[in-house]
């Protein structure tokens, strides 16, 4: 497009002004999903923000609450890779994994993947179940939210106009285990069905689905019962019934709403065995 | 010898270095770029354009619609197609109007302010409803429309076809066993990594030169005349480097827009289709329905086959004809059968047309043929592959219909696939404990090269050395490269010292082009025989500067005829063109074109009504065995192994042989698993790559062993056949067949997706597997 | 709105004026005549545009020209300057893992940056790193070998 203006802004408060006083205006992460979507021809921006070398939206480091925070700036690539995503968080990092491909790896970031609110994407549900923060600001302020306030609807978060994801924050995090199982056709797809299991050795569980509604999938009752009996077969069963009630699979090239429905407890049957193992051999 | 050596090809290290040029790397100087308006709309009248505000769009330098081409007709059997929609739209997507503007985004910006006005028309989206009594028809003047053959077009029906030898009807009463089912296959995408593209340039005189990724620059020009009314001396077809074919550039894709445009504008004008338009707009594998009927002795013995074929043949005929026709002469499978039936009919539907596709319908029909088989083994208790064996065609018999098997590896083929995947050991039945059942399956093939016309011309160059000019176009395959390790060896020659001119209409002798496994058998007879013309021109010289007889001479390495038995007594191809260039006898040019006429139906023996072919046939042979992975908590079904022997007479470049072996296994991997194509009414629902998927790296398995089996084909290059489709023949059959031992629940559907595997094994009892 | 851009690629600094929204491969191709590149689906998803910036592969079909200034950018038109690039190109010439040929450019550079960082790459390595570059002709077996040829063996 000829007549989009590329901003390049050297630090977060000068991309939030540009921000604020140009509405019409897209950020711009990694760009994996913008530039496809400007390339289809779905969107003609007349001006782009781009974030790339904002230092403060660049890195992953330790929070004083002992949790980790992890810039919007980050490439899956890196979240993938880092060490301290273990234990109850490594869903995160599995899931960062899974992400489409190695070289969309490089150049993804969690800001931008998750801004999208892209109802198959690997990171939300990790996200969900790993009970994270998502910090946010505009010209003005800065705010938090919850992950499981953070996406709300199909394509659709909680920032308003303006705004800018700016970290995720993860909890401080004891021993425990975690894992992401994601059903594709093919390496690399967006998920038929994915389940992000999150469990302290303390005994609390979380899980969150993707690809299983127009944003994550969660149930404090199916928590509940993972958290009571995550080796227990018919605890597992009744958690996934519980996530079944409320699911709102949709139709979609990879699969039907019913298939879905089909998956949710077979899929978490599957993640509870092998976070079950894996804490047992942690043990 | 350069023949059965796995040399590198001869296009291969241009592309490692990123110098080789396709279609999207050519450019004239002036150039402009084009887009294309795809049709919103299924079934439509087209009342009227407004082109008004596209018109006055910046950059825009030409808009070509259906008013820019005559009332004249394309099409490989049926002539039912225009340049551009004229008069009505048939599909969504189907091109409507296109744009040349100084830059791509201009005039795809342009595009977007061109105005149709449609009148909606009800549309057809499946066979069935598309005759129905009273359905809307795509075609009023199907009967008019000029015809190949007898075709038996009325209404939506597009052609029907038949064949029939001995009485399949008196035959099921002596059949213990009698298998009877409705398979349904479904489309496939091509899917080449390169879209189709065009470039367009017209001369001074009025004259059109025009590159297009394309598998024959032969059916470009045809079409490309036929529809734009160009006498064929007036447009040059020339071919850059191929990005892959597969059957999806055989035919016209955007060539006559291209050549509209650069007739409009008088400008050179390129078109690339974006990936989403290549998906909607080009072509794609038929869906089929497809009942099969086999029935057999308690011993094994195969009695009779009857196979009616629905094919979907979306908007446009194509090359549906051909596919459906070759479909039923391929059902016999490679056996003996008393008596075999096979009739069908292709149907206009108001979607994107179907046409040629790697395995040209095979893989459709031997889905459920395949399937039949090994059902039929499984029931009295017989081996697999012993009931092939006693059933199997051999050397010297006939096909359904009446072709002379001359050549037949299928046994060596079925030893070979046996004794590698150790099926005699197999396992039987899967770890169904961690929720994964393993299972293994084979299926047989066999596939026919040879066909239509082809002609060569090898001319030897002042100082000795060689030009191999056959129209022949590489998309891939490696024919470049074959066709000069033929005419190497023919001429003792080193494939090095022999240039390879590229396909052009202007200069290469007629080429039906780069399909139906052709290239090597019948094209390479030629070469070959070209070849023994140069040597025979070249030994005249020869005999005379030697002062010998023609019978004493004989070639030598490296360019040079000698006296047999007189080492010291030769004269280099060198010395012999430059007297032939300078002194006498002319210029040394070899030709040699030919068209195979044998008769693919021999009346005595079998009845066909509208035959659409065309001679074809020589046999290559092949049997594939895969050993796959069920996960029984989604469904979800990976191969594991596979291993594919295919008899191609011989191996002229074994690597290359291989190459097309793997890739076509993994294709019908794809369309057995993974690919599907969705339509939301008329409109395909995931024409981009984020939403078709094809197997990656990690979807594939590496042990995929290709064992090449050679029953040499008499009157062949070297014995040469066939390679490249037989390859994805039977590969969803034989996974199929491999599901089916792994979860004993049969699959009358594809794709074998997750969904419908998981779907099947819910509701299967439990002693088969379901839960 | 034109850019002014200094672009870092092949080792050669090149100044060129460019879109706000254009992505990388059309720079390439378009205003810098390097070809090798190529679009196969314009979406990230091919792998045949895949170059290295910062010596790790990226789509430059998803990425913006004028944010490629500050990263060394490595196209198919260099590969040959290096010797573990050569011998890659040698292997899939000779290995036969070249058919049609749009997914090679990619496929190479990917390869390349693999075996520079895991030189003792196997199987199930060069499997992951490439998993991102769709090949349609040749299934992938002779890839993966020409692939593992240059790929030096653990201890060795």
């Amino acid at each position: 497009m000829s007549d989009t203006v590329l901003h390049r802004p050297a630090t977060l408060h000068a991309a939030l002004e540009l921000l604020a006083d140009n509405p019409d205006a897209h950020a711009i992460a990694g760009g994996v999903s913008l530039v496809a979507i400007i390339n289809a021809q779905l969107l003609a921006p007349t001006a782009l923000v781009s974030l790339r070398g904002i230092g403060e939206l660049e890195g992953i480091r330790a929070t004083p609450d002992g949790g980790i925070a992890i810039g919007a700036m980050t490439r899956h690539r890196a979240v993938a890779a880092e060490a301290r995503l273990r234990g109850p968080l490594g869903c995160v990092s599995e899931a960062a994994r899974s992400i489409a491909s190695p070289p969309v790896r490089n150049m993804g970031t969690i800001g931008g993947s998750i801004s999208l609110g892209d109802p198959g994407a690997d990171l939300p549900p990790a996200l969900v179940a790993v009970d994270a923060t998502i910090e946010i600001a505009n010209a003005r302020r800065t705010r938090r939210l919850s992950a499981r306030e953070f996406f709300v609807d199909w394509y659709t978060t909680a920032l308003e106009p303006g705004e800018l994801v700016t970290a995720v924050r993860l909890p401080a995090s004891e021993s425990g285990t975690a894992c992401y199982e994601k059903l594709v056709r093919v390496a690399g797809d967006i998920c038929i069905a994915s389940v992000a299991l999150s469990v302290s050795s303390s005994g609390t569980a979380r899980a969150a689905l993707g690809g299983c509604g127009p944003a994550p999938v969660f149930s404090d009752e199916a928590d509940a019962l993972l958290s009571r009996g995550l080796g227990d077969a018919a605890s597992v069963q009744a958690a996934g019934a519980a996530l079944g009630r409320v699911a709102k699979p949709m139709d979609d090239v990879r699969g039907s709403a019913d298939y879905r429905r089909m998956l949710i407890p077979r899929m978490l049957a599957r993640a509870a065995a092998r976070a079950f193992a894996q804490l047992e051999r942690a043990a | 010898m350069s023949v059965g050596r796995r040399l590198p090809r001869v296009d291969a290290r241009e592309k490692t270095d990123g110098r080789a040029r396709y279609i999207g790397d050519v450019e004239r100087p002036g150039m402009l770029h084009a887009a294309i308006l795809g049709s919103g709309c299924a079934h439509a009248i087209i009342e009227g354009y407004d082109l008004t505000e596209a018109l006055a769009a910046p950059g825009v330098r030409a808009i070509v619609t259906g008013d820019d081409c005559p009332d004249a007709r394309m099409g490989a059997f049926i002539k039912d197609e225009h340049a551009i929609a004229k008069g009505k739209v048939r599909y969504v997507g189907e091109p409507v109007a296109a744009v040349a503007a100084d830059t791509l985004a201009q005039a795809q910006a342009a595009c977007r302010l061109i105005q149709v006005r449609y009148r909606d028309l009800a549309a057809v989206l499946t066979p069935t409803e598309a005759l129905a009594p009273g359905a809307c028809i795509l075609h009023e003047d199907v009967a008019a429309y000029e015809k190949v053959f007898d075709a038996g077009s009325h209404g939506n029906l597009c052609s029907r076809t038949s064949y029939a030898e001995g009485d399949v009807d008196a035959s099921w009463p002596e059949c213990d066993l009698v298998l009877e089912d409705w398979f349904e296959a479904h489309a496939q995408a091509h899917d080449a990594l390169e879209p189709v593209g065009a470039l367009a340039e017209v001369d001074a005189n009025g004259r059109v030169t025009l590159w297009s990724a394309n598998q024959s620059v032969f059916r470009v020009q045809a079409n490309v005349c036929e529809s734009l009314d160009l006498p064929m001396s007036r447009l040059r077809c020339l071919t850059p480097r191929i990005g892959g074919g597969f059957g999806n550039k055989m035919e016209a894709h955007v060539q006559p827009i291209t050549v509209m445009l650069a007739l409009k504008s008088g400008r050179p004008v390129r078109l690339i289709l974006t990936r989403p338009d290549d998906f909607e707009m080009v072509r794609v594998r038929h869906p089929a329905r497809v009942r099969v009927k086999t029935g057999a002795k308690r011993d094994g013995t195969l009695v009779a086959r009857e196979v009616e074929v629905i094919l979907d043949g979306g908007a446009y005929a194509d090359d549906s004809p051909g596919v459906l026709s070759f479909m039923l002469r391929m059902c016999s499978g490679p056996y003996r059968f008393r008596a075999v039936k096979a009739h069908g009919k292709v149907v206009y539907t108001n979607k994107l047309r179907s046409g040629a596709f790697r395995g040209f319908g095979q893989p459709q029909v031997q889905f459920g043929c395949e399937q039949h088989v090994d059902e039929i083994a499984k029931r009295i208790g017989m081996d697999p592959f012993d009931l092939r064996r006693r059933n199997q065609k051999q050397a010297g018999e006939r096909w359904f219909g009446g072709q002379d098997v001359r050549s037949c590896g299928l046994a060596q083929c079925m030893d070979a696939a046996e004794r590698a995947s150790g099926w005699r050991n197999r396992r039987r039945g899967g770890k169904a404990d961690e929720g994964r059942l393993r299972g293994m399956g084979m299926a047989v093939t066999a596939h026919i090269s040879a066909t239509l016309a082809t002609g060569a011309i090898v001319r030897m160059l002042e100082d000795g050395s060689i030009v191999l000019n056959t129209g022949a176009t590489d998309i891939g395959q490696g024919s470049d490269t074959v066709l000069g390790q033929i005419c190497a060896a023919a001429l003792r020659l080193d494939p090095r010292d022999i240039a390879i001119a590229g396909p052009d209409t202007d200069g290469s002798p007629y080429n039906w082009g780069t399909t139906a496994s052709r290239v090597t058998y019948t094209t390479g007879r030629s070469v070959q025989a070209a070849a023994r013309d140069v040597e025979r021109q070249a030994k005249e010289q020869a005999a005379e500067i030697l002062e010998c007889s023609i019978d004493d001479l004989e070639l030598r390495e490296g360019g040079a005829v000698g006296i047999a038995g007189v080492p010291g007594k030769q004269v280099t191809f060198r010395d012999i063109s430059r007297r032939a260039h300078w002194r006498r006898g002319g210029p040394i040019i070899g030709r040699h074109s030919w068209v195979f006429d044998k008769p693919s139906i021999d009346p005595k023996r079998a009845v066909a009504i509208g035959n659409p072919s065309n001679a074809a046939g020589v046999f290559s042979f092949g049997a594939v065995v895969v050993e796959v992975e069920v996960d029984t908590v989604t469904g979800k079904t990976r191969v594991l192994r596979a291993w594919s022997a295919v008899d191609v007479g011989k191996a002229i470049n074994p690597a290359a042989v291989e190459g097309q072996i793997e890739g076509a296994f993994v294709q019908g991997m794809g369309y057995a698993l993974v690919e599907e194509l969705v339509w939301d009414g008329g409109r395909l629902a995931n024409p981009t790559l984020m939403d078709y998927k094809i197997p990656t790296f990690r979807d594939t398995p590496y042990d995929i062993e290709t064992i090449i089996v050679e029953a040499p084909e008499p009157d062949a290059p070297f014995g040469a056949k066939g390679a490249g489709e037989i390859g994805i023949n039977v590969v969803a059959a034989a996974i199929a067949n491999a599901v089916t031992d792994a979860t004993g629940v049969r699959f009358t559907k594809l794709p074998l997706s997750s969904e419908r595997v998981l779907r099947a094994l819910l509701s299967a009892p439990a002693d088969k597997g379901g839960r | 709105m034109s850019i002014a851009c200094r672009l870092n690629v092949n080792g050669a600094i090149q100044s060129v004026e460019v879109d706000g929204a254009e992505t990388l491969l059309t720079t390439l191709r378009e205003r810098l005549a390097l070809l090798g590149a190529k679009r196969g689906c314009d979406q990230g998803v091919c792998g045949a545009c895949t170059v290295l910036m910062d010596g790790m592969p990226v789509r430059a079909c998803l990425s913006l020209a004028a944010n490629c200034a500050d990263s060394p950018l490595t196209t198919i038109e260099a590969l040959n300057r290096d010797a573990l690039g050569r011998d890659l190109q040698h292997a899939f010439v000779e290995l036969g893992a070249v058919q049609c040929g749009f997914c090679t450019s990619g496929m190479l550079l990917t390869a390349y940056a693999l075996l520079r960082d895991n030189p003792s790459a196997e199987l199930d390595d060069v499997r992951e790193a490439l998993s991102g570059n769709l090949c349609r002709c040749s299934g992938y077996r002779k890839i993966i070998d020409a692939v593992l040829h240059v790929a030096r063996p653990r201890g060795s």
